[in-house]
């Protein structure tokens, strides 16, 4: 009778939802703002942020349970998802098909760029204890180059694509929104939240480089 | 008065596993042509631009008045109802291919049936029989209800919010659009609501309303105006509340 969750084809579907919100989403929007004190300074950064982060309880665990396994199923699953894509965007250039395109795009843009931003800091700082003490100064020479700049702004815009328009489809996929009027005054809804969170994490790199 | 020729281009094929191949036809204008029309009268003759007489074209068509369904392709790269579809609206060439997504039995006629398997699949029927009746007295019904329930009774199966949805064809298991509409529909309906709880799980499985991706391109082909991604956010709200039902009970 309990079709639904002896099947647990819409489950996962919908834990692949749920996680991409909480915490993954979540997570984005405080990383971000933690990542705009850069703004204070070498050493606001490196004892107010980056020390206060490494002192917490817990840590390792929550880095594993509360980041690194939830985002690994979303973007797992999210690959799964993405192969059902056969957009004709030529033939139907209508702003929402865009966008569905452009959200399984920008998550294997995201998934990219995760491996080579958690590479460069979080798993270097293994190797390299330097990398973690004094985390303003290991960022501001990465991204005083150019290219790296670049990326890491492609990076941070992908992200916050993602997750603004995310919760637009999230929205709909749940049955919070559903007249036309409903999703289109949420879509600018996120539309506003990700300006707000593009411009919160351009403020935060630019916060390296004075 | 004399017109101009009608230049048709259409994309051919002569089995289903043949390859395709495109023709090039200019039939005598008439100016209240449709496109239904205009392939009787290429039927009547079939010869191509360079004068070679080919098999005439196939295609579906029955209510010449946008009820049947029968007659949807893609016209000038739109998937839509060809008997709608006036030919001094259309761009020329005219471009007609069958519609995407469906596998192609010979030139423009499509095998629709997985619209029929997808309305099986969601249960699209209201049962007015049982081992008690069901149906005593009239069902009642608000005006309000009545009319948002009315706008998707129209659906006629024609396909062309399948052949545009890019998560719905031969790569996927999705139902597509119209069946989740009718889903909406019956599970909305006095005596279809006894068997909502079915039709929930039915979408909740394998190929059901979450492979759904929101690209909301449905809704701006269907030549109906069915509010389909209206239904579909209907529906994420009924399985939403299904799937608390079914994991915190009751049932
Ligand atoms: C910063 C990391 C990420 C965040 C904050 C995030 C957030 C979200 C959110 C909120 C949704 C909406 C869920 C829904 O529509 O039901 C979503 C959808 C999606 N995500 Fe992510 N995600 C991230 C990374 C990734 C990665 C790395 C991938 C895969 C390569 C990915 C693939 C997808 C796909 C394919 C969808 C579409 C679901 C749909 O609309 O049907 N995401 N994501
Ligand atoms: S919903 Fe519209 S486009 Fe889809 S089958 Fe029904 S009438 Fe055709
Ligand atoms: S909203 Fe998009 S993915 Fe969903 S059924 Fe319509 S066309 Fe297909
Ligand atoms: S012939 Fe019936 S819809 Fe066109």
């Amino acid at each position: 009778m309990s079709a639904s969750i002896d099947n647990p084809h819409f489950l996962l579907r919908r834990l692949h939802s749920l996680l991409g919100l909480l915490p993954v989403g979540a997570f984005l929007i405080f990383h971000l703002w933690e990542n705009s004190q850069s703004r204070f300074g070498a050493e606001h950064y490196n004892e107010h942020v980056v020390a206060a982060l490494k002192g917490m309880n817990y840590l390792p665990l929550m880095e594993i349970f509360v980041i690194a396994l939830p985002l690994l199923f979303h973007a797992g699953y999210g690959l799964v998802i993405t192969a059902q894509m056969r957009a004709e965007l030529a033939r139907y250039s209508y702003t929402r098909n865009r966008l569905y395109w452009m959200q399984r795009v920008s998550g294997i843009g995201i998934l990219l760029f995760l491996l080579l931003h958690v590479g460069m800091t979080r798993i270097a700082g293994f190797w390299d204890p330097s990398v973690g003490d004094d985390l303003f100064a290991h960022m501001q020479a990465m991204l005083i180059q150019p290219w790296m700049l670049g990326l890491y702004l492609v990076g941070l815009l992908l992200s916050v694509f993602h997750l603004a328009n995310g919760l637009a489809s999230m929205a709909i996929v749940w049955g919070l929104t559903t007249s036309v009027r409903g999703q289109t005054l949420f879509g600018w809804v996120c539309v506003l939240i990700g300006v707000l969170l593009a411009a919160m994490g351009i403020h935060g790199l630019m916060g390296f480089l004075s | 008065m004399i017109e101009q020729p009608i230049r048709l281009h259409i994309r051919r094929q002569d089995r289903p596993d043949s390859a395709s191949y495109w023709q090039e036809f200019a039939i005598p204008g008439h100016p209240d042509h449709n496109i239904v029309s205009l392939l009787m009268a290429l039927r009547e003759n079939p010869v191509t631009i360079s004068g070679q007489r080919v098999d005439p074209v196939i295609w579906e068509h029955n209510c010449m008045e946008e009820v049947c369904g029968a007659c949807a392709m893609l016209i000038n790269g739109v998937p839509r109802p060809s008997c709608s579809a006036l030919v001094a609206e259309l761009e020329q060439p005219i471009r007609l291919e069958p519609l995407p997504r469906f596998p192609i039995v010979r030139d423009l006629l499509v095998d629709r049936s997985r619209i029929d398997q997808g309305l099986k699949q969601v249960k699209a029927w209201i049962k007015i029989d049982g081992v008690w009746d069901i149906h005593e007295g009239a069902p009642r019904i608000g005006p309000g209800e009545w009319a948002a329930n009315y706008l998707y009774s129209r659906c006629m199966s024609c396909g062309c919010c399948m052949a545009a949805c890019p998560q719905f064809g031969p790569h996927s298991a999705f139902l597509g659009p119209a069946p989740l509409a009718q889903a909406r529909l019956m599970n909305a309906h006095p005596t279809g609501r006894y068997d909502k709880t079915q039709r929930l799980h039915a979408i909740m499985a394998e190929g059901g309303l979450s492979d759904c991706g929101n690209a909301q391109n449905c809704v701006r082909v269907c030549p109906k105006e069915i509010p389909l991604t209206t239904a579909i956010g209907e529906l994420g709200r009924q399985t939403t509340v299904q799937m608390l039902k079914d994991i915190f009970g009751p049932r």
